[in-house]
């Protein structure tokens, strides 16, 4: 980036711009009079979709810098939110529960012997051990540790983790339906196992807009991992039946870290601003010519564009972080690309007003070498995502940002592949697994929900997927009932059309 | 943005009495069928209202509704009761009836509660057309404006027509040439003329087959998990050419739905059925079998039943449709028509999952039969060739020949062929007077201890044959000789040695081939010839022996030509002696023969060989195996592998495209609990929903197959396909169907803005044989299509989507047309029709982050040439990964069936237009032809642009803004040639060199500015 620091331009206002200056609240009554003034019947519009409506008037009628050029629907947030943004940390190829937060000491008298008919109960498992003569208990090797004031139990792979143990809410009863990647990963990002529906952080940058004026509301990170064994999908980030402009942006450590926000080779910043100012008042006439208001949009969305210009390059450049905060988050904290890069960059997303943050970390599916490949993969992400919970603390935005830790499903405690004590394998086990939270409207300390003594079946306290993104909706301040999409004939949820609730107990 | 204002249905009928289909219908959906509509499961208190006979029929001496009679109606006692205990909706129901909505339902009731069947399940009916216009189109639409107290916009200025009609019908925007031409036509039927004009060519194909592959969810990978390669893209060309060719929508239907199933299906029928197949799938290890066959016929259900029927299907998946009248036993009646599908529940990753047929092209066709006639007759001559050869076998001669010895040299003063020298030791050379035995030279090696040299990698190697002696020259020194000489071959491996002299060195085992003693040393001070049997070494004939080596210890000594020598006895030899081949083992002869052959020769013994037999077995021994033969035959044969290989190299790059086909045996199908794959629950025979018009009487021999369904869908009697097919159509041109929710039909969908509009079009349609042509025309000459675009404030407010239309259309064009038109304009554009998915550029770092380490689309592989270059349809499409162009811009990832995209308006595509490379380099390459097509002043080049990419002359004012521009970048570009150059060297293309660096940079920028115009990327 060969930027130097243009100034954004003057707002341009014409006399014949008054169609697109309509007071947007001004307008959203006239429409709701026109509403009734039409009837009722017949008239096939939620509040939403009016919201959105309005929305979009709204967005036309702004000039090109001042207001919000991606406000919430009107009618949210619901009521007032604990969190305001999120960051969504995703394991992606199920980290196993048993190794790192569900502690099971009693299994260590099972090893080898076949798991009890009693606690497998017929239930399906996958094509992959289906073929297996034995069903053979692999206790977890690593040592466990309760941790805090809190107690919260967390093995040696997460030494950092331990640290902040007191910050965080501890779910053991997680659970899915889905046994496959694919289906999960489809289902923990968009509610549904069936590719075509939004994505979380499109949901909520569709219902609560954006507060960064030069930033996209919804930014992903798919960092580099060692060994890609698991596939990741645009489906976990993108806006399925809700409109493209609400897709997850991926912040991208190779090439232009966000698709084409670099000018072409041998064009600066002035010579794009010269472009941009003859293309604004080109695009005024062809306004004043055919009285689009979507030609203001547009007008607008290059404005914003060449903001972005400026905004990512300072984004991603650390020069002004302190040798202490780049040494909490680890030494990949600069090298773009890692992990413990995309986290610290999330905290600055987040500072920025970004709305939603999503890094998907691959490399979770341990079916062999468990114990070998987990301890890498805790290594990559373990100190980055404490550094992540105590930077935010630190600068007291972790009050208003809701962080969330997880994979898709877990795995099962009975062995995949050879068994030995020191090497075991795992197979993917939806009926539980662990996630954790922390953060705004989210109790501190708090361990919620408990399984068998095989960490096979839930005993306490189930937590379904939806209900844990009902959980998330609510702490940003959203009702996930009346959160809807008319979509296929359905006014559509992101968690399901069955009745679903928060998790009461959790919330703070 | 023109995805959400759906206020449309309501205020389209404000003058209207009261009906139930428009007025009531809606508001008992959204209020109360969700517990008492037709889902028997959900439904509360045992009353459904959606049907007269729930409604009106007493339960406990109470009816919901008495027509006319508001105060013994229990549904309107309850809505207006204040007891929140009895309140309708119920107040935790989140639902509520606006006073708005009470109104309509009390006048409803007042004027006696009439019901009506829906109106998208009653057949369209024939409509009067009104006289307000000549085309009835207009006329219908007219109508309506009329009571509005609107009246249509003038005809769109011939500039802008023209553009809108190229861009509707080819994608793409039309040459000066042609918007010339169409300016200067004055004829009345002007636009028809271009509109035929325009169908005949092949863009037109290209550009209808986009919508339709949206809706077919085509893509070139499976979708799932490893996202693996799929040969799909025959079918996405036969869609082509079903545009191209205009085939009737009905036949498109059938060949589609059921094209296997037709009799003697030809292979573009076969190839259309593919669309059934284009549903996402997975090989994901793990999977369960049982999940993935439901699911995949689930796919195919919905998909056929939303781009036919207009319905939304998905939720009798699970349970009965709680709006329109589908339960989830006429749900699984018609998944039953798909259930039986014979593809394999996981797709295997592979690029072929069957059922698939090849797919020769034509030319290809042709040139196979040609080659088939060819060897046809290669085959004959090499028979006379082979009768021609006067043989007798030298076993039975009364004085046979000798055995005869031929030498063959592999290394004399040189290495063999290819191979090079390996391990440390250089080869040196001597000439005479020093001992060489022949040539000029002979290698020397003077060793201290265990020392060799060794050669590897030769090709063609030796190869070894029965009976076959290696042999090496060797002069030992008199005064240093060896205390051990060595001569090593490497096959595979090295462990073949054989050793004269002492046994110093310790490789491979005494005494087995891995080192065997063959005596003792050679005399020293004269050349001896060393010899060894290669069984003595362990070959067996056929091995390739590609390296050598001469070891010693200790001493010094000179190596010379070395090689193989074979003796061949003739009476012996099987290449020689039809006796002694046909001596051979069973094994040893088969190696001489063709599979057919061998199968039925198979353990059968010599001496039951018929006469005829042998006599054919002889021939075939002359013609492929007699040495003597081999001249006489090498040029004939040499043709014949010729002809061969072409076969076998177009029938290896034969396409193939995964078609539809049914088990042999069809499943039983369920009705599945819940939506679960697992939980079966009554069986279910193939039918339709008895909402809809019955199929046919059952045929006596066989049970209902897809085909009946398809002919079902066409006959004329169905009450939507006609409809939302016309819808469709209608959206395409219009930005917005008559029905806003294009694919639901159903009571949740929207109300049509025209229902007489919607109904004669749709009549019309099948009445034209459904005629796709036909239909575009009557939408394209009507006045509505053609009139300007222009809005005023009053307009937007009454009327913001235009749905009445009294003003044209206008909308951002679709991500295709965007890519596609900017390499027309710049000439970019390679016209090639078909073929597998190309990728041009894109960004790094797309595929790579999201797919699996072993699938075969992680690494994206971007194209050379022309591949740059070629309309989007032919962009391979990766479900998991989409091209950025495509994405950003709305286009659909093809995991489900899409009817309408969206149309968004982000900073996102407006970094994409200004900044991707193939926008920059077709922004250079329209610089180009702006310098040399137009004149050589600036203000001539400026029009002349300006005309290009919006087909009208610019305004005085925009002119002068472009020309302030283009002289900031004259200035700078003047200043700063290394930027200049920079710039037009981005992309492939190279920038012509006979213009100057500064002024194609500035035009450059200017052709990207242009590019970037509001004007140009809409449709105006």
């Amino acid at each position: 980036m060969d930027f130097n620091g243009q100034s954004a331009p003057e707002p341009r206002r014409s006399s014949k711009q008054e169609l697109t200056d309509m007071n947007p609240a001004l307008e959203y009554h006239q429409l709701q009079n026109r509403r009734k003034f039409f009837r009722g019947a017949g008239l096939k519009v939620g509040g939403i979709a009016l919201a959105q409506l309005v929305g979009q008037r709204a967005l036309a009628a702004k000039p090109a810098v001042t207001g919000n050029i991606h406000p919430a629907l009107p009618n949210l947030p619901h009521f007032a939110p604990k969190a305001k943004n999120l960051i969504y940390l995703h394991m992606n190829g199920a980290p196993a529960q048993l190794d790192l937060f569900d502690y099971k000491p009693g299994l260590t008298k099972y090893f080898d012997q076949e798991l009890p008919d009693s606690i497998r109960n017929g239930q399906r498992i996958t094509t992959m051990t289906n073929g297996q003569k034995r069903l053979p208990v692999a206790p977890s090797k690593f040592a466990f540790e309760r941790c805090g004031t809190s107690g919260i139990e967390m093995s040696e792979l997460v030494p950092h983790m331990k640290g902040i143990a007191d910050n965080i809410t501890m779910i053991r009863s997680v659970f899915t339906q889905a046994i496959n990647h694919d289906p999960a990963c489809t289902f923990a990002m968009t509610g549904s196992e069936v590719p075509g529906k939004p994505s979380l952080g499109s949901w909520l940058s569709y219902g609560l807009g954006s507060e960064s004026q030069n930033l996209p509301a919804f930014v992903v990170f798919t960092p580099t991992v060692k060994n890609p064994s698991q596939a990741l999908f645009t489906r976990m980030w993108t806006s399925g039946f809700l409109p493209s402009k609400y897709d997850g942006v991926k912040l991208r450590s190779a090439g232009d870290p966000v698709l084409y926000v670099k000018n072409p080779p041998g064009v600066k910043p002035t010579d794009r601003r010269n472009m941009l100012d003859a293309l604004g008042k080109l695009n005024q006439k062809t306004f004043e010519r055919f009285g689009d208001p979507e030609t203001q949009t547009r007008i607008a969305q290059y404005e914003m564009a060449f903001r972005m210009q400026t905004s990512v390059p300072e984004l991603t450049d650390l020069g002004k972080e302190t040798k202490a905060t780049l040494e909490m988050y680890g030494p990949n904290a600069q090298k773009p690309g890692t992990y413990a890069n995309s986290a610290l960059l999330a905290r600055r997303l987040i500072e920025r007003g970004v709305r939603t943050v999503q890094i998907l970390h691959r490399g979770w599916d341990q079916h062999g070498s468990l114990p070998k490949q987990i301890r890498e993969q805790c290594k990559d992400v373990d100190q980055p995502t404490a550094a992540l919970i105590k930077d935010l603390k630190q600068r007291g935005m972790l009050d208003d940002t809701l962080v969330v830790f997880g994979g898709e499903f877990g795995r099962t405690v009975y062995c995949q592949g050879k068994l030995t004590r020191e090497n075991y394998g795992r197979d993917h086990h939806p009926r539980n697994f662990c996630m954790w939270l922390a953060g705004g409207g989210i109790k501190t300390g708090i361990t919620y929900g408990e399984t068998d003594d095989f960490s096979y079946n839930i005993t306490r306290d189930p937590v379904h997927l939806n209900e844990l993104n009902a959980t998330i909706l609510h702490c940003l301040g959203i009702d996930n009932h009346q959160f809807t999409f008319p979509f296929q004939g359905l006014d559509q949820r992101l968690t399901g059309v069955e009745e679903v609730n928060p998790i009461e107990a959790i919330l703070a | 943005m023109v995805l959400s204002l759906s206020l449309g249905a309501s205020w389209l009928f404000s003058a209207a009495p009261i009906t139930f289909n428009r007025d009531i219908r809606p508001i008992l959906a959204k209020n109360c069928f969700s517990c008492h509509g037709q889902d028997e499961k959900k439904r509360k208190a045992k009353l459904r209202l959606d049907l007269p006979e729930g409604a009106l029929t007493p339960q406990n001496g109470a009816a919901a509704i008495v027509p006319s009679n508001l105060a013994q109606s229990e549904m309107w006692i309850r809505i207006i009761t204040d007891d929140a205990d009895e309140q309708m909706p119920p107040v935790n129901s989140r639902k509520s009836l606006s006073a708005e909505e009470k109104k309509t339902l009390k006048l409803w009731i007042e004027q006696g509660a009439n019901y009506e069947k829906h109106w998208a399940f009653i057949k369209p009916k024939k409509q009067r057309v009104p006289t307000v216009a000549a085309n009835p189109i207009d006329a219908f639409l007219q109508q309506r404006l009329a009571k509005e107290g609107l009246k249509p916009a003038p005809v769109a200025n011939p500039e802008t027509l023209v553009r809108r009609i190229h861009l509707d019908l080819t994608g793409l925007p039309p040459s000066l040439k042609e918007v010339d031409e169409f300016v200067r036509d004055k004829s009345p039927n002007a636009v028809e003329k271009l509109i035929n004009q325009l169908m005949k060519r092949q863009t037109y194909g290209e550009h209808m087959a986009r919508y339709w592959l949206d809706l077919a969810r085509y893509a070139d990978t499976h979708g799932l998990h490893l996202d693996n390669e799929r040969s799909m893209w025959p079918y996405r060309d036969w869609v082509i050419r079903a545009f191209n060719q205009n085939l009737p929508f009905d036949k498109f239907t059938r060949w589609q739905l059921a094209g296997d199933l037709i009799p003697n299906a030809t292979i573009d029928q076969k190839i259309a059925s593919g669309f059934n197949r284009c549903n996402v799938s997975t090989g994901e290890g793990g999977s369960i079998a049982a999940e993935w066959i439901y699911r995949n016929a689930v796919d195919r259900t919905s998909t056929a039943v939303e781009v036919w029927m207009g319905l939304t299907a998905g939720c009798a998946v699970c349970h009965d449709h709680k709006f329109d009248p589908l339960s989830a036993r006429e749900y699984y009646s018609m998944y039953s028509f798909f259930h039986s599908a014979a593809d394999p529940a996981l797709d295997g990753n592979k690029i072929d999952t069957p059922p698939v047929i090849k797919v020769p092209r034509p030319k290809d066709e042709e040139r196979l039969a040609e080659l088939a006639t060819k060897i046809k007759k290669v085959d004959q001559r090499l028979v006379e060739a082979v009768a021609k050869i006067e043989y007798t076998d030298p076993a039975e001669l009364k004085n046979p020949p000798k055995p005869t010895t031929r030498e063959k040299v592999w290394i004399e003063d040189d290495f063999p062929a290819k191979a090079t020298r390996q391990g440390s030791k250089e080869w040196k050379t001597v000439s005479k007077p020093e001992p060489v035995l022949s040539g000029s030279k002979a290698f020397v090696l003077e060793a201290n201890g265990l020392e060799q040299l060794v050669i590897g990698g030769a090709n063609p190697p030796l190869v070894v044959k029965k009976g076959m002696k290696l042999f090496a020259h060797v002069y030992l020194d008199i005064l240093n000789p060896p205390k051990q000489i060595m001569l090593q071959f490497h096959s595979g491996n090295w462990e073949q040695r054989a050793y004269w002299g002492e046994n110093k060195i310790t490789w491979g085992e005494e005494g087995t081939a891995s080192r065997r003693r063959i005596g003792e040393l050679p005399e020293t001070g004269k050349w001896v010839r060393l010899e060894v049997d290669v069984a003595q070494v362990g070959f067996k004939p056929g091995a390739n022996i590609n390296g050598w080596a001469y070891t010693h210890f200790d001493g010094k000594a000179y190596w010379d030509k070395s090689g193989a020598e074979v003796t061949t006895d003739p009476t012996k030899d099987p290449t020689l002696s039809w006796k002694s081949w046909k001596a051979q083992k069973e094994t040893d002869r088969n190696k001489d023969l063709t599979d057919a052959l061998r199968k039925r020769f198979k353990s059968k013994d010599t001496v039951k060989w018929s006469e005829t037999e042998e006599e054919e077995l002889r021939q075939h021994w002359l013609s492929n195996t007699y040495a003597g033969a081999k001249e006489v035959l090498r040029l004939i044969k040499a043709e014949k592998t010729k002809l061969v290989a072409e076969q076998e190299n177009i029938r290896k790059n034969t396409a193939v495209t995964f078609i539809m086909a049914d088990l042999p045996r069809p499943r039983q199908s369920h009705i599945m609990i819940r939506g679960k794959y697992n939980l079966p629950g009554e069986k279910v025979n193939r039918n339709v929903p008895a909402f809809l018009p019955p199929l046919p009487t059952k045929p006596k021999n066989r049970d209902y197959n897809r085909l009946d369904f398809a002919n079902w869908l066409v006959d004329g009697q169905h009450p939507l396909t006609a409809r939302v097919a016309v819808n469709r159509i209608w959206q395409q041109f219009f930005g917005v169907g008559l029905v806003k929710t294009s694919a639901d039909f159903g009571t949740q969908g929207e109300l049509p803005s025209h229902p007489e509009l919607l109904d004669w079009l749709a009549l019309q349609f099948t009445e034209d044989r459904w005629d796709i042509q036909q239909l575009i025309s009557r939408i394209m000459t009507s006045h509505a299509y053609q009139q300007s675009s222009t809005v005023n404030r009053s307009l937007l407010e009454i009327d913001p989507e235009n749905r009445l239309l009294a003003r044209g259309p206008r909308y951002r064009l679709d991500a295709e047309i965007l890519r596609d038109q900017a390499l027309y304009l710049s000439r970019l554009m390679v016209n090639k029709v078909g073929g597998r998915g190309v990728m041009p550029y894109q960004p790094p770092n797309i595929w790579e982050p999201v797919g699996f380490a072993s699938s075969n689309t992680r690494n994206y592989k971007q194209g050379k040439g022309e591949d740059l270059y070629r309309r989007s349809i032919y962009t391979f499409l990766k479900r998991t990964a989409p091209a950025p162009f495509m994405a950003s811009f709305d286009a659909p990832n093809r995991e489900q069936s899409c009817s309408v995209r969206g149309r968004t308006n982000t900073p996102m595509q407006a970094l994409q237009l200004m900044n991707d490379i193939q926008h920059v380099e077709a922004a250079r390459n329209l610089a180009q032809r702006i310098i040399r097509e137009s004149g050589k002043k600036e203000n001539e080049r400026i029009k002349w642009a300006w005309r290009v990419v919006t087909s009208r002359w610019p305004a005085k004012e925009e002119a002068e803004i472009l020309q302030a521009t283009l002289n900031k970048y004259y200035a700078r570009f003047k200043q700063d040639q290394e930027s200049a150059k920079k710039l037009i060297d981005f992309g492939e293309s190279k920038p012509d060199p006979n213009l100057r660096t500064e002024e194609l940079a500035a035009w450059t920028l200017m052709a990207n500015l242009l590019l970037n115009l509001d004007e140009v990327v809409n449709k105006n």
